[in-house]
Order: C-alpha cells, then sequence, then structure tokens
C-alpha cells in the first residue's frame, strides 16, 4: 500500500516537473524573472532537492535496517557488511546536498 | 487454544525485509548434500551423532542423549529441533505471513490431532502418542500433551470444542457415526476435509503471497486426493460414492476429474487422464518401479517430492514475499526427514545407497 503510494506521489512529481519546466522556461524567454522571483524559485528548487533526496534515503535506509537488523540476529558474524549498507543511502542525501548547493550557487 | 493467549502477536504490516532476512539467515545453516553423503559414510549410529551434535542441533541432541545415543533419543532431538525452528519463525513473522504460513502449518494440527484419535481408538499410552506429535502449528506442546492425558476420543473432542479449536467442528459432528461403527476413517476423512476448506477459505484474495500459499495448499491437497485414487484401484469400496473421499482446494485436480479418474481401471489408465496436470510427469518417472515393486508408496514418494521441490522454490523470485518462508520451513522439515532416515537406517544396518534413494537432496 505503502510502496503504491510513494510510486503515485513520485510519478505526479515527475508529471508536474515535466510541465514545469518547458512552462517555466517559455516564461523566462517572454519576460526576464525580476530578482525576488529568481531567488524563491531558486531557493524551492534547493529545498526540494535536498528534501526529496533526504526523503528517499529515508526510506531506503529504512528497508536496509529491517533487512540488516534481521540478518544481525541470525548472523552477527555479518556486521561489518550491514553496517557498510545501512551507510550507502548517505549518497544520496549528499547528492541531493550538492545539487541544492549548485541550484543556489 | 489454551496456551494461545499467551502467545507474542504477530508484528503488524507486511514488512518482509526483516522476516526474510532472518529465514535466510536459518537457510544458510541447513545442512548441504555433502554433509548427508559424509553422515551415510558412517556406519555407527555414535559417530553420526558426534557429527551432528556440532551443528545446531547440537544443544537437542545434548539434552535427548543423556539417557542413551539411541535412534530413539536422536527422533527426540530431531523433532525438538523442528519444533524450536518453526516457532522461532511463526515468532517474527508479520501479521500477513503469520495468517499465511499458520494456515499451512494447519495440516501439523490435523496430522497431531489424527494420531491422537488414532492412539486413543488403538489405547496406545500416552507416552507413545506424545512421541509422534510435532507441535509446530497452533496447537501448543501443552495443548498436545493435555489432549494425550485425556481417557478417550470423546474427551479429546470435548476439550477441542471447550478451545473453541477449528478442528472440533468436524469430530464433533461425525463422532456419533464413528461411535456406531467404530470406524476411524471415518473422523480421520472428516478431519482432511475440513482442514483444507477451512484452509481454502482462509487463503482467498488475489495478492501474489495470498495466490502463492494457496497454490503450496491445493499441491497438498491434489498429492491426497491422487493417492486416494491410486487407493481405490486396489480396493473394493461397494456402493460407496468415490466423491466422499474427495477434498476440496486443488490447484488442478478438481471434483469432475477426481471421479473421472477415480473411475478408471488401471494405473496406466489414470495417469493418461493426468496428462494435463503437472503430475503426469513425476508418476510416468515412476512408473517402471512401481511395476518392479507393486506398492503404491511408489506414487506416495513421487507426490510428496514434487510438493517438497514446489515449495522449496517457491521463495524464487520474490525477496520480499512469504515464499521465503514457506520454503524454509519445507527444507527444514526435509531435512529433518533425511538425518531420521539416516539415523535409523544406520541402525538397522541399512546400505548407504539405499539410504541415498530415501532421502530428498536439494
Amino acid at each position: 500500500m505503502m510502496d503504491k503510494r510513494l510510486t503515485k506521489v513520485l510519478s505526479a512529481g515527475v508529471f508536474l516537473t515535466a510541465l514545469l519546466v518547458p512552462a517555466m522556461a517559455f516564461a523566462a524567454e517572454v519576460t526576464a524573472p525580476v530578482a525576488w522571483q529568481e531567488a524563491v524559485g531558486k531557493a524551492l528548487a534547493a529545498g526540494l532537492a535536498m528534501g526529496l533526496s533526504a526523503l528517499g534515503a529515508a526510506y531506503a535506509q529504512a528497508k536496509i535496517g529491517s533487512a540488516g537488523a534481521g540478518t544481525l540476529a541470525e548472523r552477527p558474524e555479518v556486521a561489518i557488511w550491514v553496517i557498510t549498507l545501512q551507510a550507502l543511502p548517505e549518497v544520496i542525501v549528499l547528492l541531493g546536498f550538492v545539487s541544492a548547493i549548485m541550484i543556489k550557487g | 487454544m489454551s496456551a494461545q493467549v499467551a502467545t507474542k502477536a504477530p508484528t503488524p504490516g507486511r514488512d518482509y525485509g526483516y522476516g526474510n532476512a532472518r529465514v535466510r539467515g536459518m537457510r544458510s545453516r541447513l545442512l548441504t548434500a555433502h554433509y548427508f553423503d559424509e553422515l551415510m559414510c558412517h556406519t555407527d549410529i555414535s559417530k553420526i551423532i558426534g557429527m551432528l551434535i556440532q551443528t545446531g542441533y547440537g544443544p537437542d541432541i545434548e539434552t535427548a542423549i543423556i539417557h542413551g545415543r539411541t535412534p530413539a533419543a536422536m527422533d527426540e532431538a530431531l523433532r525438538a529441533n523442528m519444533v524450536e525452528n518453526f516457532q522461532k519463525v511463526m515468532g517474527f513473522l508479520n501479521a500477513e505471513a503469520h495468517t499465511l504460513v499458520g494456515t499451512l502449518l494447519g495440516r501439523w494440527d490435523m496430522f497431531n490431532v489424527k494420531s491422537i484419535i488414532r492412539g486413543k481408538h488403538m489405547h496406545l499410552k500416552p507416552e507413545e502418542i506424545e512421541d509422534g506429535l510435532y507441535a509446530v502449528g497452533a496447537l501448543t506442546p501443552t495443548d498436545l500433551h493435555v489432549l494425550v492425558g485425556l481417557e478417550d476420543i470423546r474427551a479429546v473432542v470435548d476439550t477441542l470444542v471447550t478451545w473453541e479449536s477449528p478442528y472440533a467442528v468436524p469430530l464433533r459432528e461425525n463422532l456419533a457415526a464413528y461411535g456406531e461403527g467404530g470406524n476411524l476413517a471415518t473422523l480421520e476423512l472428516a478431519l482432511d476435509r475440513y482442514y483444507f476448506s477451512w484452509a481454502a477459505s482462509r487463503l482467498t484474495g488475489r495478492r501474489s503471497n495470498t495466490v502463492l500459499a494457496r497454490r503450496i495448499l491445493g499441491l497438498q491437497a491434489d498429492s491426497v486426493n491422487l493417492l486416494t485414487v491410486f487407493r481405490l484401484l486396489k480396493s473394493d469400496i461397494g456402493d460407496i460414492d468415490p466423491k466422499s473421499f474427495f477434498l476440496p482446494g486443488g490447484a488442478h485436480v478438481d471434483e469432475a476429474l477426481f471421479s473421472t479418474l477415480a473411475a478408471m481401471s488401471d494405473v496406466d489408465e489414470v495417469l493418461d487422464g493426468l496428462k494435463n496436470t503437472p503430475y503426469a510427469r513425476q508418476l510416468e518417472a515412476v512408473i517402471a518401479t512401481y511395476v518392479d515393486e507393486g506398492s503404491l508408496s511408489v506414487f506416495e514418494r513421487a507426490l510428496e517430492d514434487f510438493v517438497m521441490r514446489k515449495a522449496l522454490d517457491a521463495g524464487r523470485g520474490d525477496p520480499l514475499g512469504v515464499g521465503i518462508t514457506i520454503g524454509y520451513l519445507w527444507a527444514k522439515q526435509n531435512e529433518i526427514t533425511n538425518l531420521r532416515i539416516i539415523v535409523k537406517g544406520t541402525s538397522v544396518g541399512m546400505p548407504a545407497d539405499r539410504m541415498r534413494k530415501e532421502l530428498i537432496l536439494v
């Protein structure tokens, strides 16, 4: 159920982005945005990049965490692997962070 | 049941990540085909016990062999290990998996209730009955101990009614018929029919996990129905309608096909009638052995093998589904059966080749 809801939200997000980006580009050609509009737009985009990547990483870590806990209960000898896998989704947040910096910069 | 109140409720939801990871960990400790080969090299049961004591069976074996290194003690240890493993798995399953797997394990409850009423019918001692029970379903070891200690079949049925056990329903309905003729098959058939109807009614829906569990149940029902067909070939049932032996919930053998097969006169005709089902190839492969040995146990073994392999394959394809658990439980049961064959075979001097034929190695 949760997976289906998440898929719907993500699909809607992609669809809206696909609509908005050309519209914004078109709008930019017609009239150059004023400074405050550009600042708000960049802030929103940076916020979305950071927030959505954090949500994605959290979802991945939740799944890996529950499976990792199960693995550790039966095979404590693979703890290092579980910790490594648990840390991997952090990269998604880092990428989001870098994207946000680039948008703002 | 009496002790069910105290058991832990399953984790709500359908998150299979935790449970399947644990099951995979447990599966990694199952014995390999190579290990079974090594076990069969020994002709002394003490050496087999020495090897097994170094595996996960160690604690149970150490407890059981206090009274001697006998096959009976090993049987007790293996049974205890299986019960512990099954209960452990049931303890960490999520709510959906708990319902699905619990329904499939209901066959062990049925097996236990049948063993108890059979024991009571034959006036066996409570210890003798208890030796053959596996408390891996909803009936706990305490429940089974209470039932075994009761005086007769009527008392067993009354107690199950008090516990509101689903198995009380068919037993209570057929107790009068059993009392008149003293025919135990009446109660056993009623239990079988009830279990498969009850389980099929719990496994409805289109979710992939439910469909998988229903398929396994269907294969089990088919297996029993086909065995009944083969037995009917060799027996004269007079005016009794063969349909009365049919068990519902089958995957490939419905009531119409069962009636057709039951009306046939020999094994070849039955196999021909099954040509559109997945059982045909499996049964045709053992027809030569059947001709040599003349025993229906050849077909029984082939069908068991088929259901076992299908259950073991259940975990393939969906790493976050109930199939992983179903596959493990069947693999564990198969491992216990294999070990019992090796222990008993070695104790009576059975050659390794003969033992190897009896094992299902996966």
